[in-house]
């Protein structure tokens, strides 16, 4: 690097920028940096951390199965409140998986540079999110074994789906989503995994990789076929993750019930989603980026992006909630009115001021560039806002059935031992899977990574020559 | 007369599209270039022309909009009417989600359909797998190919020695 390095921000300067990529590296420096960790026998911590997700996926197993076997009456559910948990989990967990296509898709069509390092990890969370997600509407139907009589095929029952419910809007939206997803991560992987396979450490990786990647040799007409369909497939994605929360909100929104009937859900979902979607990014990017050695692409730079989005989609859902209680006051109906009511200062009203705290207040932390890029911080900030958006959807699912339009039909709601290890167990079985992603699977696009270092090359050599310095002076 | 294919091995991207200009002006046919990440300049020097996959996807995802659409109106307005509350039986509002989402999923088959009939893949045993070193246009080299006939060979290799090539080597059709 020369001298005057424009990209270098002075310490401490709010107004300069962080660089994208830390130094300038070489694209064998890249393909070696960014696949180290696939090609290194995995470690005591993986193994560990490992251990802890199939116990817990185990735990999932039995909860499965309790469900299966038992019935839904394992779960705390009861009428009124027969969507509960499983609502709530299916989604959190579908929004979770948002954050990765709008960091893929969306961003690559605004052709935001940063979105490079981060894009695979955040679409594997995706995958895996909606995977989990899928699991509760399956489970919740009572009765899963039969949950192909929601495809409209010719069966000799002579009946067919009923369309006007959500339930089938439902399944077309989350199986397009995870269809969509696995497509696009695919797809943009088979060039990393060529180069896994070039690199492979053993005759086994290079055989197993070289099967992966399908026979990629990088071929220009190759290339110039794979960045179109790349870039239809992020066009396609960019309507599917608002289009599919909306469905998801649609659930609730077509119904008359107080708390869920307004025009505002749609919206107030998908910012939710992208909200709780950055925020478990960021939980999980904080630690890999120091385990796989990969600070050198995902920079300072990222966090502070990224802490920006979250306050940013932060005030979206802040809004969302002034909406929600404005107008349920502002109607005039008393039931609206009281469900706003009991929000606030009934039975669920220590969750709502949680709810607030984490996913209003705790965001506002991000004003500050130091906090921004402060890693610790980020992180408690980021499970906070994990924790408040969970919340959040149990409020909506479970405080809006419990007290209907008439007091003799109101009823509390308990979760039972089988609803909490479905949750817990969906979370470890997350876990599980992104472990084995980090392991076997380039974490950051190493392609993309040449083709950025050969973009910022480009524009700092552009600035020497222009002969300027940030911030304008000559 | 069989196929073969002769590959150059270039250190940037830069020599490569030279090369691979050269190589057309001298009447080379069958040019392909082998690089680490997408080159634009490559594509221009292969003349490629522009893809046809945004009319396909389009073509694609309307048929699966319609599909979807017929489908409802077919099943719960025709075949086996179901009363609801006297709501109206086709209901376009609540159609038109499935429709969508239905679009989008055959657009993004098509669009992977596609590519992997473009591509020709699976194909793990092309033969430039045969030559060690080509192991690198997935790392950091920029390779050029031309597929000739065999008696062709020879004039190829000494273009691209003249042009520069750190190494070059030859493989041919069937050598697995």
């Amino acid at each position: 690097m020369s001298t005057a390095d424009p990209q270098v921000p002075a310490p401490g300067d709010p107004l300069t920028e962080h660089p994208i990529l830390e130094g300038r590296h070489s694209d064998r420096a890249y393909s070696e940096s960014l696949l180290a960790f696939v090609h290194r026998p995995a470690g005591r911590t993986w193994w560990a951390l490992m251990g802890l997700g199939l116990a817990g996926t185990a735990v999932l197993a039995v909860a499965v199965g309790v469900t299966l076997f038992v019935g839904v009456g394992t779960w705390g559910n009861n009428i009124p409140v027969a969507w509960a948990f499983g609502i709530t989990n299916f989604v959190w967990w579908i929004g979770i998986g948002h954050a990765g296509t709008l960091i893929s898709a969306i961003l690559l069509l605004f052709q935001e540079k940063w979105r490079g390092s981060i894009n695979r990890f955040a679409e594997a969370m995706t995958l895996f999110a909606v995977t989990c997600a899928g699991l509760f509407p399956l489970l919740h139907l009572g009765r899963p074994w039969k949950f192909y009589w929601l495809v409209p095929y010719p069966s000799s029952l002579r009946a067919w789906p009923q369309f006007r419910s959500p339930l089938t809007w439902d399944i077309a939206a989350v199986g397009t989503y995870l269809t969509v997803s696995l497509l696009f991560w695919f797809v943009g992987l088979i060039p990393d995994l060529a180069t896994a396979r070039d690199t492979a450490k053993t005759p086994r990786a290079r055989f197993w990789y070289g099967l992966a990647s399908l026979g990629w040799r990088g071929s220009a007409r190759h290339w110039r076929q794979w960045r179109t369909g790349y870039l239809l497939l992020a066009g396609l994605a960019t309507p599917l993750v608002v289009s599919v929360h909306t469905i998801v909100s649609f659930d609730f929104a077509v119904s008359q019930l107080p708390g869920w009937h307004t025009t505002v859900f749609p919206p107030y979902f998908v910012a939710g989603a992208v909200f709780s979607g950055f925020a478990l990014v960021l939980t999980l990017l904080i630690p890999a980026r120091k385990a796989l050695g990969i600070e050198h692409v995902v920079t300072p730079l990222h966090l502070d992006n990224m802490a920006k989005v979250l306050m940013a989609t932060g005030w979206m859902v802040a809004y969302g909630y002034i909406q929600e209680h404005f107008f349920a006051w502002f109607s005039g109906n008393p039931f609206e009115m009281h469900a706003t009511e009991a929000e606030f200062f009934g039975p669920y009203a220590p969750l709502f001021w949680m709810q607030i705290f984490c996913n209003v207040l705790v965001p506002q932390l991000f004003w500050f560039s130091r906090l921004r890029t402060n890693v610790v911080v980020l992180w408690v900030a980021a499970l906070l806002i994990n924790v408040g958006m969970w919340t959040e959807r149990f409020l909506i699912v479970v405080a809006s059935l419990s007290m209907d339009f008439l007091p003799s039909s109101w009823a509390a709601y308990r979760p039972t031992w089988v609803d909490w290890s479905l949750l817990g167990g969906t979370v470890a079985f997350f876990g599980t899977a992104f472990l084995l992603f980090l392991k076997f699977v380039p974490a950051v696009s190493v392609s993309e990574m040449k083709e950025l270092q050969r973009e910022v090359d480009a524009s700092l050599q552009f600035r020497r020559e222009q002969g300027t310095r940030p911030g304008g002076a000559p | 007369m069989s196929r073969q294919w002769v590959l150059g091995e270039f250190s940037s991207s830069e020599a490569l599209v030279v090369a691979l200009k050269d190589l057309r002006a001298r009447g080379f046919e069958q040019l392909d270039a082998h690089t680490p990440f997408p080159v634009e300049e490559t594509f221009e020097a292969l003349g490629l022309k522009r893809s046809w996959l945004p009319l396909l996807t389009l073509g694609a995802g309307l048929g699966g909009a319609a599909f979807a659409y017929v489908t409802q109106w077919f099943t719960n307005a025709v075949d086996y009417p179901l009363n609801v509350g006297g709501r109206p039986l086709h209901s376009v509002p609540t159609n038109l989600p499935i429709a969508f989402e239905l679009a989008v999923l055959s657009a993004a088959l098509t669009v992977f359909g596609a590519l992997m009939l473009l591509f020709g893949f699976p194909h793990v045993t092309h033969p430039v797998f045969d030559v060690e070193s080509f192991r690198s246009a997935s790392v950091d080299s920029f390779w050029a190919s031309v597929a000739v006939d065999s008696e062709d060979a020879p004039k190829v290799e000494a273009a691209l020695h003249e042009l520069g090539a750190r190494q070059v080597s030859v493989v041919a059709e069937g050598a697995r």
